[in-house]
Order: structure tokens, then sequence, then C-alpha cells
């Protein structure tokens, strides 16, 4: 059985920023308390995202089918243009982790942090 | 066609086995010395491949997933079988890279990056029923990249 959990943290830069520590890996058993968690945040009033991966093991394509949804959810003006999200950003992805976004071109919508007040500072 | 041949990791069918596919995935290719990169890739590849098979094959429903990892040479060979229904992977759109992710449809990824990642990937019928999937990784150990 996949351990998965996820810690909520609030930080104050230019803008209010939910930070998520996803702790654990993210195949198709977890990904919907990825998902569910994160579009709970959002329906409170979060319109500011960081998916601190640090300490996430794995993800397979199950994690970006949600942080496809979460970035759908957070851009409410559904921005049809080639342009990065101002909405979410990623932190620490593991080099194989970060392969993957790559490979499925996530690189070129969302931002990849490897430092917390950067990505905070990001918005 | 013959069957592959040679012990199986086998799991019922269901999300819960992912990670043991995954640990079987990652002790069976240490034993083996298989390169650490790849290896990587073919855990992620075996995760898709089985997600695959519980999510769209079986559809929910009980029935076995059974995967074996074998040294050919220089290369990794990877099966996967199911008794569940036939696949056409030919009936599975391809992921739209490159349309904005508000454009984007959902889905489709697991079969790229399964393409994407390894040298080979052969879907086909199963002798008996089911599917059987044949993964290839080349130059899969360290100094054979």
């Amino acid at each position: 059985m996949t351990t998965f959990s996820i810690m909520v943290e609030q930080a104050q830069a230019r803008v209010p920023v939910t930070v998520l520590r996803l702790q654990g890996d993210i195949d198709a058993g977890t990904q919907p308390i990825l998902q569910d968690r994160a579009a709970e945040m959002i329906a409170m009033g979060t319109t500011h995202m960081v998916l601190d991966m640090s300490e996430v093991g794995y993800m397979g394509s199950a994690g970006f089918r949600a942080i496809h949804a979460i970035n759908n959810l957070l851009d409410r003006e559904q921005s049809d243009a080639f342009e990065r999200s101002k909405y979410l950003k990623l932190l620490n992805p593991n080099s194989e982790v970060e392969k993957v976004i790559r490979t499925l071109g996530f690189d070129a919508f969302l931002d990849i942090h490897h430092d917390r007040d950067q990505a905070l500072e990001s918005f | 066609m013959t069957r592959e041949q040679g012990p199986y990791f086998s799991q019922a069918a269901s999300l819960e086995s992912l990670s043991r596919f995954r640990d079987y995935i990652d002790q069976t290719g240490r034993q083996l010395g298989v390169d650490p990169g790849v290896l990587a890739d073919l855990r992620l590849v075996v995760d898709e491949a089985v997600t695959n098979v519980v999510q769209h094959g079986y559809q929910g429903r009980p029935g076995p997933v059974e995967v074996r990892m074998k040294r050919l040479g220089d290369d990794v060979v990877v099966c996967i079988r199911d008794q569940a229904r036939p696949f056409d992977p030919g009936q599975v759109p391809a992921p739209q890279l490159d349309k904005a992710l508000a454009d984007r449809p959902y889905g489709g990824m697991g079969l790229y990056l399964i393409r994407t990642m390894t040298d080979e990937a052969e879907f086909r019928p199963a002798p008996g029923g089911g599917n059987e999937l044949r993964l290839i990784r080349r130059s899969a150990f360290a100094g054979t990249g």
C-alpha cells in the first residue's frame, strides 16, 4: 500500500500562498488525496499554491493528472495562451520526478523552484 | 507465438498493489545490476502499465496481474500479463502535449510515458486469453548505455 500524506502551511508573500507539503509516493491510488485536498483549499479561498515535493519519492502520470486539474482550478481565467502559471509553482521535485515533468511538457507551464523563499516570492 | 517463460511476480489487480509492483521492479533491477536511471524509468513504466490494467482492463473487477523482469544480453525485458478484456493501444488518444494545460484533455499520459521510456513496447494478446505487454529497454546496464 502506497503511503502518502499532505501537510498544509499558509505563507505570506506579496500574496497569501498555500503550501502543500507532499510526503510519500503519488500513484493512481494516492492521487485523489492530492487532488481532493487541493480542491478543498481552493474552495476555501486559496488563490496561489506551491506544491512542495521535497519528500515525494515517486510520482507517476496520475500525479500529473492531479497537478493538471489543480492548475485548471486555480487558473480561473482558463488562459489559453502558452503562458506559465501565475498561480501554481512546484518546489524541489527529485531528479526522477523532474525528468517526468519535462517528458510530459509540464515545465513549459509550471515553474520549478529549488528554494522555498524564491518560490513564494515568485508570485 | 510462445508464452514467455520464467517466474512472474503476481498480485491481484488493485491500486493498492501498485507499490508492490514498483518494489518488485526496484529489487529485481538492483539484483540484475540495472543502471539506476534506467531502473527509475522502468519503475515508472511498470506502474503506468499496471495502472492501465487495473483501471481500464479490469475496470475495478478482480483479476491477476503478473510482471517479470529479466536480463537479455545488454537489454532488460519486462513482461506484464493480465486476463482482462483485449486492449487496443490504437484506441488511446495521444496526449496533446503541444496545448496549454487549460486546453489539454486529461489522460493518455501513461501510454505516452510507456512508449517514451522504453525502446520497444509491444502489446499483444496473451495465449489463452488476456493481454501481454512486452517492454524492452536496450543498453540497460552501467557501461552499456
